[in-house]
């Protein structure tokens, strides 16, 4: 891998990172779908970096999707019904998380093979993906197909507003 | 300067625990399921960094069609799960 390789896939994941803690600590919904939208960016500038253009490209439009999801101004205000105690629990226990995947990276004893890829790679992903696992990309057709009745159905009824949330906005 | 297995999995490391941290953080749930392709992009990158450091038989690019079903998994949980928050009436 040359220099620029490696300065692209450092940047990306600069990126990727501050956009993901820009999510983590902003509540508005544009600034949610920017800071999602910065993540997807990253995501796909680590995947072009790493020789996966097509992943990339997959990554950029379906983060953008989430993006302009996330941005809608009409999805209800829905409040967890965890707690403080066990909302600070799970953050706690994502620190945990990141201890021992670092630890299980920086311990691993990994193989190194030689890359014989080309930077885009559709055809081969493409082969992959409808002849090599046919089951896993129609499985998760099925997930995409279920997910947009899902969403389709339970949309199509206004709610009332939550009270709750209001003042959070 | 040079990537390695081990700075893609650090990286991987990172979004994934992020992904967690904002799930389990976020007091609205639509915010909260923002978490989730967050999550799944370390998953994604993970993959992605196996398949260009460390296939050696086999399907080598089998990571990067992990990663591929993963971003639309992802894209699908948010939706369902948007969608199911419910749209807001006007009072």
């Amino acid at each position: 891998m040359d220099s620029l390789h490696a300065i692209g896939f450092y940047v990306s994941a600069a990126l990727a990172g501050a956009g993901g803690l820009f999510l983590a600590f902003t509540d508005s919904r544009q600034r949610r779908a920017v800071a999602l939208g910065l993540v997807g960016l990253g995501v796909a500038g680590i995947d072009l970096a790493l020789s996966a253009g097509f992943t990339a490209l997959v990554v950029l439009i379906c983060y953008a999707g989430c993006a302009l999801l996330a941005m809608r101004p009409d999805h209800r205000f829905l409040e967890q019904a965890a707690s403080g105690p066990w909302r600070q629990a799970g953050a706690v226990g994502a620190a945990l998380l990141l201890a021992v995947l670092a630890y299980a990276a920086f311990r691993g004893n990994f193989a190194h093979a030689t890359f014989n890829g080309g930077p885009f790679g559709s055809v081969a992903v493409g082969r992959l993906l409808f002849a090599h696992d046919a089951l896993a990309t129609e499985a998760v057709g099925g997930l995409v197909l279920a997910s947009l009745v899902g969403a389709a159905g339970a949309w199509r009824r206004e709610r009332p507003r939550d009270e709750r949330g209001e003042g959070r906005r | 300067m040079s990537v390695t297995l081990v700075a893609v999995l650090f990286v991987a490391a990172g979004l994934t625990a992020l992904g967690a941290f904002i799930a389990a953080w976020k007091r609205d749930l639509t915010g909260a399921l923002t978490g989730i392709p967050v999550m799944f992009a370390g998953a994604g990158v993970a993959f992605v960094g196996v398949a260009r450091f460390g296939a050696s038989s086999g399907a080598p690019l089998l990571g990067q069609e992990m990663a591929v079903l993963l971003a639309i998994a992802a894209l699908s949980a948010v939706g369902l799960g948007i969608g199911l928050a419910g749209r807001e009436g006007t009072r």
